[in-house]
């Protein structure tokens, strides 16, 4: 087996027993990235990552990051290396210090090889806006499909064997919708409980730090080392580890998602699987839920994420960040910058942003947004009443083609495509798991558990990752 | 709700302080037709408008103040990193004032 197609606790197990050393692997996960035709990385650490697992002799048993490569979304903060966000405004900007969760990996001794391609400032789910150009899903060689955004090219190295996990950010379904796509493990915690210091904001009530592995295990561990109180970050708290695991929990499965479906094949494998999870003990219910609540979280979260965005990225002014191109006035420099640094798709979200902020839009637009999430996460609390989970597949179809468009005012594409956002707007814990294939592609589901009851998510998603059978694929897999 | 027109769009991206071209703003506008319909389907919603709105998903609330701990500060080398002119290890801005 080679060392990158093992999860992070095989390849630790692998140094345990000096199968290999962190030198042999991180040289060859980076000559698998610059391999890789799918435009993962911004750019490739190389010389500082083979210096990094020089320096690694003695292997930690007990610290299953030890040696193990990494990759890291371009919108954390890593002292002394250019981060962009994928944005033109940002080139050249070299942060001052780490993001928190980027010193915590580096302090267990993995080693970051490179940091990843996005969507424009993580707005966007298509991998399709950043400014290096379109990102590949690795299980298309035609280069045909989107691996889904923003976190894409987070995505692209772990499915690709590139690495064995990485980070990403998620705003709305960022990292789970790209784990559909890509075969792949994708975690967002309950909000708060991994620190978002050194994240660039997007829309802060709503962000969350992400993750991409490819087993249930390997999440639990980067969940367990990620999580915790962290002084540069206010809003951040540690997981809660004192309730009793439920070993037959409870699934609801919302009855008005799966009418919105039309894919035949995911919907066969969903009910499958539920057959297979009622075997295993679980008591698995379709419930209703209400239609006009579940219409409503595309518009909510548009209305309520560009508002933020707007306001948020005001400060990529030409002056304290971005491009300065000199002008006659602040004002001129200002214009010139966010003319020339954004691209059309963030010009669109802030112009959205601020026609939801004006004085005559506000009550109507915004303030009723933030009224309907309110809405939203009262039901969802009162489905929480009488279940453990929520239990879905994780988008409505594989990962779609570049061609391919949507009709927007469609239930598919307001309630299908966009249900994952549930979860940033309570701050649940959600995990996307792989489920099947269809035409060689991937399928994911989804499950979302009670805020601050990550581990119980954890515990039940490796049940049904038993299930499923799909644990540790690489794309070079394809069924 | 103020009524969608490209002048109102022109006059929300010079208030964010950039420009699109006409292509771009017509882009916009279609975008627009499509999210206000979808903006309607909240404004259906039976007692929104009671309800208390929600701007983080958990209050949060903190008791302790951080240790007082004395770190050194950016250099001025490293302070001056990302500034894209300096003079005599100053910022330099264009003017501001007058």
């Amino acid at each position: 087996m080679h060392p990158l197609d093992l999860t992070v606790v095989e390849l630790h197990q692998a140094y345990v027993d000096k199968k290999f050393t962190p030198y042999e692997v991180i040289k060859a996960s980076l000559e698998r990235a610059k391999a890789n035709k799918d435009n993962a990385f911004e750019c490739l650490l190389e010389t500082q990552a083979l210096e990094q697992a020089k320096a690694l002799i003695d292997v930690e048993v007990d610290n299953v990051f030890w040696g193990v490569p990494f990759a890291i979304k371009d919108n954390f903060s890593t002292k002394g290396i250019e981060t962009t966000a994928g944005s033109n405004i940002l080139k050249g900007y070299v942060p001052l210090y780490d993001a928190t969760v980027y010193q915590t990996l580096i302090n267990r001794h993995a080693i970051c090889i490179g940091k990843t391609t996005l969507d424009e400032l993580a707005m966007g789910g298509t991998g399709m806006s950043g400014h290096k150009g379109v990102q590949y899903n690795p299980y298309d060689s035609t280069h045909t499909r989107q691996v889904g955004g923003s976190s894409s090219g987070s995505a692209i190295v772990v499915a690709a064997g590139i690495v064995p996990f990485s980070l990403g950010s998620d705003t709305g379904d960022s990292v789970r919708k790209p784990a559909s796509y890509a075969g792949l493990v994708g975690y967002k915690p309950t909000w708060g409980t991994i620190s978002r210091y050194g994240l660039f904001p997007f829309a802060p009530s709503l962000d969350h730090v992400g993750f991409f592995t490819r087993s249930v295990e390997d999440a639990k561990h980067l969940m367990l080392a990620l999580e915790g109180e962290d002084e540069h970050d206010a809003t951040s708290r540690s997981l809660e580890k004192t309730f009793s695991l439920k070993t037959q929990p409870k699934l609801a499965v919302l009855k008005p998602v799966l009418e919105s479906m039309n894919d035949q094949t995911i919907l066969n494998a969903f009910y499958a699987n539920l057959d297979a999870l009622k075997a295993k003990g679980f008591t698995v219910d379709v419930i209703d839920f209400s239609k006009p609540l579940l219409e409503a979280i595309y518009p909510t979260y548009m209305t309520i994420s560009c508002a933020e965005a707007t306001s948020n990225n005001a400060n990529l002014d030409g002056i304290k960040f971005g491009p300065s191109s000199w002008g006659q006035s602040y004002q001129d420099v200002m214009m010139t910058a966010r003319t020339e640094g954004f691209s059309e798709l963030i010009k669109r979200r802030f112009v959205i942003g601020s026609f939801v902020l004006m004085k005559e839009n506000q009550d109507v637009l915004f303030l009723r947004a933030q009224k309907i999430r309110s809405m939203i996460v009262e039901a969802l609390h009162h489905v929480y009443q009488s279940y453990d989970f929520i239990y879905l597949p994780a988008a409505p179809t594989i990962a779609p083609k570049f061609t391919d468009s949507s009709d927007r005012l469609s239930s598919t594409y307001l309630i299908a495509d966009s249900h994952l956002a549930l979860g940033n707007f309570a701050g649940l814990p959600s995990i996307t798991l792989p489920f099947g294939f269809k035409d060689g592609m991937p399928f994911g589901v989804n499950l979302m558990g009670r805020a601050h009851e990550d581990l119980q998510v954890f515990y039940t998603a490796n049940l049904i990752e038993t299930t499923t059978q799909l644990r540790n694929v690489v794309s070079g897999d394809k069924r | 709700m103020k009524k969608v027109t490209k002048d109102v769009l022109k006059d929300a991206s010079q208030r964010l302080m950039f420009s699109m071209t006409e292509t771009q703003y017509d882009v916009l506008l279609d975008e627009f037709n499509i999210l206000i319909q979808q903006m309607e389907l909240i404004g259906k919603i039976e007692g929104v408008d009671n309800i208390t709105p929600m701007t983080f998903p958990f209050a949060v609330t903190s008791d302790k103040l951080a240790d007082d701990v004395v770190t050194p500060p950016l250099t001025q080398t490293e302070a001056l990193a990302n500034v894209k002119q300096h003079v005599e290890g100053q910022v330099k801005l264009p003017k501001v004032v007058g």
